[in-house]
C-alpha cells in the first residue's frame, strides 16, 4: 500500500499544474527566442563581422580623412594649382551676370510649364481614352459618334492659371501648342546656360584632375564615397558566383576589406585600445598581394580555386575555411598558400610575381633537381625518356611495316609474272609500286623520328652521374664509404641517404663496379694547381659548384660541392670531364639496348667515331646516345687549363685516397647478382645511368595528384592516433627534427601538410615501430632537406590536386606566353640563373661571391631585356656556340674581356628554339623577327658619325673591344663589329639614349645625347659639319655602328691612339646608380 | 583507458540519442517496475480482501467518497499531455540548435568510410549482418520482426494487465518483450555504436580505435567441423540441425509454457500457439547464433546455394 497519506481531494481532478505550465511556458519562450537569435545571428556569424566592419572601417576612414585633406591642401598650394584656381575664378566671374539672368528665366519658365502641363496632361489622357474607344468600336455609327465626342471635347476651352495669377482660356490644340512652345524655350535657355558655364566647368574639372593626379592616397571625395558606402551598408551575404566554373565563394561576407582600394592591416583595423588584433581585425585586412588580384580578377576566379576551403559555408570560420573533418579541400595554410598556384599553373616552371611565387617555384625546381622525378612520375616532368620510348616504338613499327611491304611487293611481282592476263599483271604491278612508294614515305617519317630522337637524346638528362664510368672515374675503395652515408662525405650532396646495410652496400658496389666500362683512358700530364684554382674561381664554375665546407662554403648548390674531390676522383677522368663532361666512353643504342663498342663499328668497316654529327648506330642506323646525360656544359677550355683545374681539384681532400679501407670484395662475381637485385629494388637508375637499367621504370608512386589523395589513403601507420591528437612527435632523430618546417608537432598534424612534412623530414618515419624485412621497408631515401626546402616541396605537393575547374582555367596559353612557359623549363634545367639575372630582383649565385662584389663589371650580363636587344637568329647561333668561332673557341664570343665563361651547353635544336623564343617572348618581341633595314649613310654623314664615334667626350672604343688583343684585355664592352648581326637597331638607339634605364648599374654612360627642339643631339662638342643637320644624332651613330667595317674600326682606333684605363666611364656624366651588379652593356 | 576515444564516440551527434537512450531506458524500466510492483501488491491485497476491492479503483489510490469514479479526457488527461508536448518541444528545439546534423564530405565512390555505420536505429540490423548472410539479416529477419510485432495482438489471449502496469499478470508477455527489445535490439545498437570500430572489429569501450589493428580469427562453418565437404551434404546437414533446433526447442518451450503459464496455454488455439512457438524460437535463435559466432567462431550452420543461416 502507498506510504503517503491519502489526500482529501482527488489529485487527478484537483491538482494544479499552473506552476508546471508557467515554467514550461517560460522555458519554451526562452528557447523560441534562442532559436530566433540563432537563426538571425548564431548561424550567420558574418553579420557580426559586417557590423564590426562598418564601425572599424568608418573609424579608419575618418582617421585617414584629415591626412588626405592636409595632403590636398599641400597640393592646392602648388603654383600650378593656384594658376588653375585663378583661371576658374576668372571664368566664374565672367560668366556670372549672364548665368544669373538665365537661371532666373529658366525658373520662371519652369513654373509656367508646370501650370500648363497640369491641365494639358489631364486633357490629353481623356482624349487618348476616348480615342481608344473609338478605335475598338465595331460599328461605323459608333465610331462616328465617338469621333464627334472627341472633336467636341477638343474644342472645349480649358482655363490655365499661370503663376503670376492671370488666367487664360485655351482649346486642346492651343494648349498643346503653348505647352510645346514653352518647353522649346526652356531647352534653348538651358543650352545657352551650358555654353556660358563651359569654361567654368572645364576649369573645375582641370582642378580636380590635378588633385587626383598629385595625390598619393585617395582624395577626400573618394574617401567620402567610401564612408558613405560603408555607413549605408546593409549586412548581407557577399557572394562571387561564377556559373561556368561552379564557383560560389562567400568569403567576402567576412573578409570585407579584401578588395578595398586602401591598404588595410590588422593593426589599423583593430578596435580602439586593443593590444593585439582580434579575429575581426585579422579578417578585415586587404589582400596581401593586390597585384595578384589584378591578374586574377576575383569576379572570374573566386577565392577557393586558389585558397581552397569551403566557399559556400557561412556558419562558422572552421566550416568556411574547410578545416573540419569531412571537408576534402581544407584551406591551404598561410605558409603554403602558394600551393594554390599549382591549380592552374602546373605547366609553369617559374611562377614569380614580385614577392609571390618563390616558394612554389622552389618546390617545382627541387622536385626536379633533387631527382624526385627519378622515382615518382609527375605529369610534365622528365618527359624526354617517355617521348623517346614512344619514338623508338614508332620506329620499330615502321621498320617492321617496311619489311612486310618489301616482302609483299616481291610476292606481288612474282604473282604478276605468272598472271593470266596483261590487265591482271598490270594491276599487281601497280600494287607493288604503291607499296614501294608507301615505303619511301615511311622512310621520310623514320627520318623525322630519328631527328626527333636526336633532340630527345640530347635533352635527356640524369640527376646523378653515369655509373657506367665508375671504373674510370672513381677511387674504388671510396664507393662503399660513399654509399654508407653520402652526407658524411659531402653534406650538401644531392645523393640521398639510403639506410643500406653493410651487406647491401657491398653487393651494390660490386654490381656497379663489375658492370662498368673497362675502356682505357688517355693519360694526362699533371697541371698547375695554383693556376687551376684561379681558373676555377674565375671561369664561373662556382655558379653551379661550391667549394669549401661549412661556413667556408662558396658557390652554388646546383651541382656538387668539390671540397673532397681529391679523395674520390681519378685525375685522368677528371680532366676529360672538365674538358667536356658530355663525352661518353661508349655510345649507347636505345633500340638495341646496348653500349656500342669499336667492334660494332669494325664489323661494318666504319671508323670508331661518334659525336653529335655522327650519331647513327652502325648496326641499325638509328640515333645513338652519344653524350653523357649531364647538364654540365663544356667551358671550351684548352687541355692545359683543364689539367690545371683538375690538378687543383685533386688537391681538395681531407685524407689520401689510399687511406680508404680495401674493398676488393667488389670484384667478387658472386655479389654481382645480388647487387643487381638491390640496384633494381632501390631504383638507382632513376638518377643514374647504369648498365642494364637504361629502360628501368620508376619505382615510386605517381605524385601528379598526390595532394588530392584522401587523407585515409595516406598511411600514417602506427602514428595515426598520434597525428590525430598531436600527442607524440614520431621523429626522434635530432637532425631530422630540425628539418620540420614548424618544428616538432605541437598539435594535431593529421593532414596532408603534416604527412608530407614528416615524410620529407624523415622518409621512413612511418616504418617506425613496425617489423619489416629488408625488402618491405620503405625505400625512399632521406634527402636531407632543410626547413625551407621541405616547406617548398610540401607546398608543391599540396597543390598537386585534381580539380574540378573547367579546362580553360588552366594556364595553357597558345601565344608567346607559351614560349615563356616552355623556356623556363630549359632555363631552370641548366641553372642559367646561377650566372644571369632574368627577373628584376633575382639574385644570381655569382653576385653573392666576394670576388664579384668588388668587380661587378666582371659579372655575366643581365638578361632582363635580352629578347629586345638581340637578333633571334644570331642568338640561336650564339647559344649553339658562344665563342662565335669555329677555330678560336677558348674565349667568349661577345665579351672576351670577361673572365667568366659562357659555356657551350650543347643544346639540342629543340632547346635552342625554345630559348630563343623564350627571350623574344619575355621582351614582348614579335616572332618571326624581320630586321629593319639600316639606311646607308652618305659620305658626309659617315664623316659626321665618325666624329661622334671618336669624340673625346665619348670615346666609344675606349671601353668597347676592338679585336686588338692588347686593347681587349682592358676593354669592358663588346666589339662593335658584332652589332650588325647581333643587335636590333631600334633597341641599340634606345640603348645609347639611356642605358641605365635598360640595365641599371651598367658602366655604359647615360646622357650621351640630350633632347633639343625635338631632336636628339650629342651632348659633347660637335664639329661644325653638324650645323643644320636635323635628324637625331643618336640614330646617326647607331646607323654608323651597324655599318662599321673592321678597316674603319681599325682606322678610328689608330687615330685615337690607345686609350688607357678603360674601367672608368666616359666623362660626360657618370652613371648615377651604383648598383652592385650589372655587366657592362 | 582511452577517455578521448570514448568521448569522441559519445559526443558524435549521431550517437547522442543512444547515449541518451541508456539512462532513459533504465529510468523507464525502473518506473514501470515500481508501478507494476505497487499494482501487484494491491492486486494481492484485493484478492485476499473482497471488501476492500469494492472501495478501491484506479489501482493504487484507495477510493474516497466524493471522488469521481471516472474523469474526462479533457481537461484531466490532455493538460498533462499538453505539458509533455511542451517539454518535448523544448528538448527538440534545444537539441536542434546545439547539435548539427552530422553532414559529411561530398561522396567519393573510390573511398568508403571506415567504420561505415548505419543510422542508429538500424545499427541492430547492421550488427545482425555479422551473424547471418545479407539475405537473412537484411530481408528475412526484418520481415519476421515486423510480422511478429503485427501478430502479437492476435496471439495474446491474456485479458489481464490492460491499462495498468503489472508483472504478475503478464510475466510471459513482458519477459518476452524485455528479451526481444532490450537484450536483442537495444544491446545490438549499443554494440554497433560503442563496440564496433574500424573494420567492424570488436573494440571494448575505452580501447583505441586503431585503424591498423590486425586480429587473427578463422571462422568455420558448422558442417566443416563435422567434416562434411559436399554442397548437398552441407545443405542437408544444416537443414537437419536447424530443424532439430525448432523441434527440440519447440518441445522445450512447450514443457516450460505448460508448466509456468498454464492459463495462457489453455486459452490459446493451436494456430496461435504454434505461431507463438515459431516466433519465439526464431527470436531466441539470434542470441544463440551470436554465441556460436562470437564464442566458437562458427560462421554458418546451414549452407545452401541460396542462403546461409
Amino acid at each position: 500500500m502507498p506510504e503517503q497519506p491519502i489526500p482529501e481531494q482527488d489529485p487527478v481532478v484537483t491538482k494544479s499544474y499552473a506552476l508546471h505550465y508557467v515554467l514550461a511556458m517560460v522555458i519554451l519562450m526562452a528557447t523560441l527566442f534562442w532559436a530566433l537569435w540563432d537563426e538571425a545571428l548564431g548561424q550567420r556569424p558574418w553579420k557580426a563581422f559586417q557590423n564590426e566592419w562598418k564601425q572599424r572601417y568608418t573609424a579608419f576612414l575618418d582617421k585617414t580623412q584629415p591626412k588626405s585633406q592636409s595632403e590636398v591642401k599641400g597640393v592646392q598650394t602648388t603654383p600650378e594649382y593656384q594658376q588653375l584656381d585663378q583661371v576658374y575664378e576668372q571664368a566664374n566671374a565672367a560668366a556670372k551676370p549672364r548665368k544669373e539672368e538665365l537661371q532666373k528665366q529658366i525658373t520662371n519658365l519652369s513654373a509656367q510649364i508646370l501650370a500648363v502641363q497640369n491641365v494639358f496632361t489631364d486633357r490629353r489622357a481623356y482624349v487618348n481614352a476616348l480615342n481608344y474607344q473609338m478605335e475598338t468600336d465595331t460599328s461605323a455609327s459608333g465610331k462616328a459618334s465617338k469621333r464627334k465626342e472627341i472633336d467636341d471635347y477638343k474644342q472645349k476651352p480649358a482655363s490655365v492659371e499661370f503663376p503670376d495669377g492671370h488666367k487664360e482660356q485655351y482649346n486642346y490644340a492651343q494648349l498643346e501648342e503653348k505647352y510645346n512652345a514653352l518647353k522649346d524655350e526652356r531647352t534653348k535657355l538651358n543650352a545657352e546656360l551650358g555654353d556660358v558655364l563651359k569654361p567654368v566647368t572645364a576649369a573645375s574639372t582641370a582642378m580636380s584632375a590635378y588633385i587626383n593626379e598629385h595625390m598619393v592616397d585617395l582624395t577626400p571625395s573618394q574617401l567620402e564615397g567610401l564612408i558613405k558606402k560603408t555607413k549605408e551598408w546593409d549586412p548581407k551575404i557577399v557572394q562571387i558566383n561564377v556559373a561556368e566554373a561552379n564557383i560560389v565563394d562567400r568569403c567576402e561576407s567576412c573578409h570585407m576589406g579584401i578588395r578595398e582600394p586602401l591598404k588595410l592591416t590588422a593593426a589599423s583595423m583593430s578596435a580602439k585600445g586593443a593590444k593585439k588584433p582580434d579575429e575581426y581585425a585579422n579578417a578585415f585586412v586587404s589582400h596581401p598581394e593586390p597585384e595578384l588580384l589584378k591578374m586574377h580578377d576575383p569576379d572570374k576566379f573566386g577565392c577557393s580555386p586558389c585558397h581552397q576551403g569551403n566557399g559556400r559555408a557561412t556558419t562558422s570560420e572552421e566550416k568556411a575555411h574547410g578545416n573540419y573533418e569531412h571537408w576534402l579541400w581544407p584551406m591551404y595554410p598561410k605558409e603554403n598558400a602558394e600551393a594554390g598556384c599549382q591549380t592552374c599553373h602546373s605547366a609553369d616552371m617559374v611562377l614569380i610575381s614580385g614577392e609571390v611565387g618563390w616558394t612554389i617555384s622552389e618546390g617545382k625546381d627541387l622536385f626536379r633537381q633533387k631527382g624526385c622525378m627519378g622515382c615518382h612520375r609527375y605529369e610534365g616532368y622528365d618527359k624526354e625518356p617517355e617521348d623517346l620510348n614512344t619514338v623508338s616504338q614508332q620506329i620499330k613499327q615502321l621498320e617492321q611495316a617496311k619489311k612486310d611491304n618489301i616482302k609483299e611487293a616481291a610476292d606481288l611481282m612474282k604473282q604478276a609474272d605468272t598472271a593470266a592476263s596483261n590487265e591482271e599483271a598490270n594491276q599487281l604491278n601497280d600494287k607493288a609500286v604503291a607499296l614501294k612508294i608507301a615505303n619511301s614515305k615511311m622512310d621520310g617519317r623514320i627520318q623525322q623520328l630519328d631527328f626527333q630522337s636526336h633532340s630527345l637524346l640530347q635533352d635527356t638528362k640524369k640527376v646523378g652521374p653515369n655509373l657506367k664510368d665508375v671504373r674510370l672515374k672513381l677511387n674504388k675503395n671510396w664507393i662503399p664509404v660513399w654509399l654508407k652515408k653520402p652526407t658524411d662525405f659531402r653534406p650538401t650532396t644531392k645523393m640521398p641517404n639510403f639506410r643500406l646495410s653493410d651487406h647491401q652496400i657491398q653487393a651494390i658496389s660490386a654490381f656497379i663496379w663489375q658492370s662498368a666500362f673497362t675502356d682505357a683512358l688517355p693519360k694526362q700530364k699533371p697541371g698547375n694547381a695554383e693556376h687551376g684554382k684561379e681558373l676555377f674561381e674565375t671561369r664561373g664554375c662556382l655558379a653551379c659548384h661550391s667549394i669549401g665546407e661549412g661556413d667556408q662554403m662558396q658557390g652554388g648548390t646546383f651541382a656538387a660541392n668539390l671540397s673532397r674531390e681529391g679523395e674520390k676522383a681519378n685525375y685522368d677522368y677528371l680532366v676529360r670531364w672538365i674538358h667536356n663532361a658530355r663525352q661518353r666512353t661508349r655510345p649507347y643504342c636505345p633500340l638495341e639496348k646496348k653500349d656500342i663498342g669499336p667492334e660494332d663499328y669494325a664489323k661494318k668497316g666504319l671508323p670508331y667515331q661518334w659525336d653529335l654529327e655522327h650519331s647513327q648506330c652502325p648496326n641499325d642506323g638509328h640515333e645513338l646516345q652519344v653524350q653523357n646525360m649531364t647538364v654540365m656544359p663544356s667551358l671550351r677550355l684548352p687541355v692545359e687549363d683543364t689539367q690545371d683545374i683538375a690538378s687543383f681539384l685533386m688537391t681538395q681532400k681531407h685524407q689520401e685516397p689510399s687511406a680508404y679501407a680495401d674493398a676488393s670484395y667488389m670484384d667478387d662475381p658472386k655479389l654481382r647478382d645480388e647487387g643487381k637485385k638491390w640496384v633494381r629494388h632501390y631504383g638507382c637508375a632513376g638518377c643514374h645511368e647504369i648498365s642494364g637499367f637504361e629502360d628501368e621504370g620508376r619505382i615510386g608512386t605517381e605524385l601528379t595528384y598526390e595532394g588530392s589523395k584522401p587523407i585515409e589513403r595516406l598511411d600514417f601507420a602506427l602514428f595515426t592516433e598520434a597525428a590525430q591528437r598531436g600527442t607524440t612527435e614520431p621523429i626522434t632523430d635530432k637532425e631530422d627534427l630540425q628539418r620540420l618546417p614548424d618544428g616538432p608537432a605541437k598539435g594535431p598534424w593529421y593532414d596532408h601538410k603534416g604527412f608530407f612534412e614528416h615524410k620529407l623530414a624523415e622518409p621512413n618515419v612511418y616504418d617506425k615501430g613496425k617489423t619489416k624485412s629488408e625488402t618491405e621497408a620503405l625505400r625512399m631515401p632521406n634527402l636531407h632537406l632543410n626547413q625551407e626546402q621541405i616547406r617548398a616541396l610540401t607546398t608543391f605537393l599540396l597543390g598537386s590536386e585534381e580539380n574540378s575547374l573547367p579546362s580553360n582555367y588552366q594556364y595553357k596559353p597558345g601565344d608567346a606566353r607559351r614560349d615563356i612557359q616552355d623556356g623556363w623549363w630549359v632555363v631552370k634545367k641548366y641553372n642559367c640563373m646561377g650566372c644571369h639575372q632574368f627577373i628584376p630582383g633575382q639574385k644570381t649565385v655569382l653576385m653573392g661571391l666576394p670576388q664579384y662584389r668588388e668587380n661587378p663589371e666582371q659579372l655575366p650580363p643581365k638578361l632582363l631585356t635580352e629578347g629586345a636587344r638581340v637578333d633571334p637568329e644570331w642568338l640561336r647561333r650564339f647559344l649553339s656556340n658562344p665563342s662565335l668561332s669555329e677555330t678560336d673557341t677558348n674565349r667568349n664570343g661577345v665579351r672576351p674581356y670577361l673572365k667568366v665563361r659562357m659555356p657551350t651547353f650543347s643544346f639540342s635544336a629543340n632547346e635552342q628554339r625554345k630559348l630563343v623564343r623564350f627571350f623574344q617572348a619575355l621582351s614582348q618581341q614579335a616572332m618571326p623577327y624581320v630586321p629593319e633595314p639600316v639606311p646607308t649613310l652618305t659620305a658626309k654623314e659617315t664623316e659626321m658619325a665618325r666624329s661622334l664615334f671618336s669624340s673625346t667626350a665619348a670615346p666609344c672604343l675606349k671601353c668597347h673591344a676592338t679585336g686588338d688583343p692588347q686593347h681587349d684585355k682592358i676593354a669592358t664592352a663588346p666589339n662593335f663589329l658584332l652589332a650588325k648581326e647581333r643587335l636590333k637597331p631600334d633597341w641599340a638607339e634606345r640603348w645609347v639614349l639611356d642605358p641605365q634605364a635598360i640595365s641599371p648599374g651598367t658602366s655604359m654612360p647615360s646622357g650621351l645625347f640630350r633632347r633639343d627642339h625635338g631632336q636628339w643631339v650629342f651632348a659633347g662638342p660637335t664639329p661644325p659639319s653638324f650645323q643644320g643637320y636635323e635628324k637625331d644624332h643618336s640614330k646617326l651613330l647607331v646607323d654608323y655602328i651597324f655599318q662599321l667595317t673592321p678597316e674603319e674600326q681599325r682606322r678610328v682606333a689608330a687615330s685615337m691612339g690607345r686609350p688607357q684605363a678603360s674601367n672608368r666611364a666616359p666623362t660626360i656624366r657618370k652613371p648615377t646608380t651604383t648598383a652592385a651588379s650589372g655587366g657592362s652593356r | 583507458m582511452d577517455w578521448k576515444q570514448l568521448w569522441e564516440i559519445c559526443s558524435a551527434p549521431d550517437n547522442v540519442p543512444i547515449v541518451g537512450m541508456i539512462p532513459l531506458l533504465i529510468f523507464y524500466c525502473y518506473l514501470a517496475w515500481k508501478q507494476a510492483k505497487a499494482n501487484d501488491d494491491l492486486i494481492g491485497e484485493l484478492e485476499t480482501n473482497p471488501a476492500l476491492a469494492k472501495t478501491h479503483h484506479r489501482k493504487s489510490w484507495p477510493f474516497r467518497p466524493g471522488w469521481q469514479k471516472e474523469v474526462h479526457v479533457w481537461p484531466f488527461l490532455l493538460r498533462i499531455e499538453f505539458l509533455a508536448t511542451m517539454i518535448v518541444t523544448i528538448i527538440l528545439m534545444v537539441w536542434s540548435i546545439t547539435l548539427y546534423a552530422p553532414l559529411e564530405e561530398p561522396a567519393n565512390p573510390n573511398l568508403t568510410m571506415n567504420p561505415a555505420k548505419a543510422p542508429w536505429y538500424f545499427l541492430g540490423l547492421q550488427e545482425m549482418l555479422v551473424y547471418f548472410d545479407p539475405w537473412i539479416a537484411g530481408v528475412v529477419m526484418p520481415t519476421l520482426i515486423i510480422i511478429g510485432l503485427m501478430i502479437i495482438p492476435y496471439i495474446d489471449t491474456n485479458p489481464l494487465g490492460s491499462g495498468y502496469y503489472t508483472w504478475k499478470q503478464r510475466k510471459f508477455a513482458i519477459g518476452t518483450f524485455l528479451f526481444g527489445f532490450i537484450i536483442l535490439w537495444v544491446s545490438m545498437i549499443i554494440i554497433g555504436t560503442f563496440i564496433r570500430g574500424p573494420g567492424w572489429q570488436w573494440f571494448w569501450p575505452g580501447q583505441t580505435w586503431d585503424h591498423n589493428r590486425l586480429i587473427y580469427e578463422v571462422n568455420r562453418d558448422l558442417p566443416d567441423l563435422f567434416g562434411i565437404a559436399s554442397n548437398a551434404g552441407k545443405a542437408i546437414f544444416g537443414a537437419i540441425v536447424v530443424g532439430a533446433y525448432y523441434v527440440l526447442g519447440g518441445f522445450g518451450v512447450h514443457a516450460f509454457f505448460r508448466r509456468y503459464n498454464p492459463k495462457d496455454y489453455k486459452r490459446m488455439s493451436l494456430l496461435q500457439y504454434s505461431l507463438m512457438q515459431f516466433f519465439l524460437l526464431t527470436m531466441v535463435a539470434l542470441p544463440l547464433k551470436m554465441l556460436l559466432r562470437l564464442g566458437f567462431n562458427i560462421k554458418y550452420v546451414w549452407i545452401t546455394p541460396w542462403f546461409n543461416v
